[in-house]
């Protein structure tokens, strides 16, 4: 067996040569840049095979618990199967086991898997019903918690996947999935860190998971969630919220509508903003919605002194 | 005798260095534009590797690199003021850091010695 494959195409690799060094010989477009283990721009992805150490050094603990490292600094000893950039994960088939509205324009889709499905709470799976009809939801269930997947679905009036969805699938139906990805995970917060939730939608839905898998590892610090809806009924599952508010002294639920003259009124952003000043420099985030309100978001805490490793963001793009 | 990089503290020094240096950047009205991108995380990265080359650290970038790497942005109006506004901002992240004026001066020749690379000329 070849030290190195790049998914199915073995790559010749001399023995002390780079990952990188490697790919690029073999005409392989790998991107790069200090090529000394700093800038990060070379992150590959073990699938199979386990990198060295030193070549994960300086990358975040969720990006090592999935098996990425630094090509330019990686001389592998033992085989590694790499995931080519761009190319899908391998599929699978999940019987549907549930649909029903949350809000009137939000679809929880439950799903079990027909093989194992390993994944963290937060992250996200694609959902194949074509090949030209594919698309990526967050997961809110949780593996050790839930015997389902489940989702959140937007339902857009043009969006052929919702549609698909809602019009031609009923319990009982089979549909593909393939990962999963994604690191907007609990890993790497520390126990007593202020962790702060801000997602907007159907981005409840990746927190909701972290949420629970926060609370299940025992953190201690204080855990404030902002949703941001855009009205009352789109605040879904407020009442588990307010339930689980009740009971935990460590947990905070914030409920954002944008009619401004109910209560609760305000945009997400800026409340989120205004009430976690404090907390800025020490506090771990988790930011799930568009583009326009992660990137807000990102840049506006980041600005304020908060640490870049600490923020962790999925953006939701919407494709019709 | 032991490498600029080593004084500074290294690698360390180079992640305590970056996010004060990037955050001093965005939030500079001069120069800001120049490093708005969506992907903070890739942006924060190049300043990483970018702290570590005028630490003395290694880094294997050549000019040519740095003239690709800036190419675009020559193109959209960069120019001396704006290395000026960025070695300015390099030194006042050093300082924060309580980083003595003989290094930072050291640091701030060597981002300097790349300024015709970056600029295309």
């Amino acid at each position: 067996m070849s030290l190195l494959s790049y998914g199915d195409r073995p790559v010749e690799i001399a023995e002390g040569e780079t990952v990188l060094s490697a790919l690029l010989r073999a005409g392989i477009k790998a991107p790069h840049g200090c090529r000394a283990g700093v800038c990060q721009g070379c992150v590959q992805r073990a699938l199979q095979g386990e990198p060295p150490a030193q070549a994960q050094e300086g990358l975040s603990d969720a990006q090592k618990a999935q098996g990425f490292f630094l090509a330019c600094i990686c001389a592998p000893k033992s085989p590694l199967i790499l995931a080519p950039i761009e190319s899908s994960s391998p599929r699978l088939d999940a019987i549907v086991r549930s649909m029903d509205l949350l809000a009137p324009d939000i679809m929880r889709l439950r799903i079990e898997p027909e093989a194992a499905f390993p994944y963290r709470a937060g992250q996200f799976l694609e959902l194949v019903a074509s090949e030209d009809l594919k698309r990526c939801y967050s997961l809110a269930s949780h593996p050790e918690e839930d015997p389902f997947l489940e989702m959140h679905i937007r339902l857009h009036p043009d969006g052929r996947m919702s549609r698909h969805l809602s019009q031609n699938l009923s319990p009982g139906d089979r549909i593909e999935i393939a990962g999963p990805e994604g690191n907007c995970f609990y890993e790497g917060v520390e126990p007593d860190q202020p962790l702060v939730l801000i997602g907007a939608g159907t981005g409840l839905a990746p927190l909701w998971g972290v949420l629970r898998d926060a609370l299940r590892r025992g953190h201690r610090g204080p855990i404030r969630l902002y949703h941001g809806a855009r009205d009352r009924e789109s605040a879904y599952h407020a009442e588990e919220m307010e339930v689980l508010a009740r009971a935990r002294e460590n947990f905070a639920y914030r409920p954002c509508v944008r009619d401004t003259a109910a209560a609760h009124g305000g945009d997400v952003a800026a409340t989120a903003l205004a009430d976690e000043q404090a907390s800025l420099a020490h506090a771990a985030f988790f930011l799930c919605g568009g583009e326009k309100l992660v990137a807000r978001l990102k840049r506006e805490l980041f600005l304020g002194g908060a640490k870049l490793k600490h923020i962790r963001a999925d953006v939701f793009t919407q494709a019709v | 005798m032991s490498t600029l990089y080593e004084r500074l503290g290294g690698e360390k020094a180079v992640d305590a260095a970056v996010d004060i240096f990037y955050r001093r950047v965005l939030a500079d009205g001069r120069i800001a534009r120049f490093f708005d991108t969506v992907d903070m995380e890739r942006q924060a990265a190049k300043q990483k590797a970018f702290l570590t080359m005028v630490f003395g650290g290694p880094a294997n970038y050549t000019g040519k690199d740095m003239r690709e790497g800036h190419k675009h942005l020559v193109e959209k109006g960069l120019n001396d003021s704006h290395v000026d506004a960025v070695l300015e901002n390099l030194a006042t992240t050093l300082r924060q850091l309580n980083v003595g004026e003989a290094e930072v001066k050291e640091v701030v020749t060597l981002a300097n010695s790349v300024r015709d690379d970056v600029l295309n000329r």
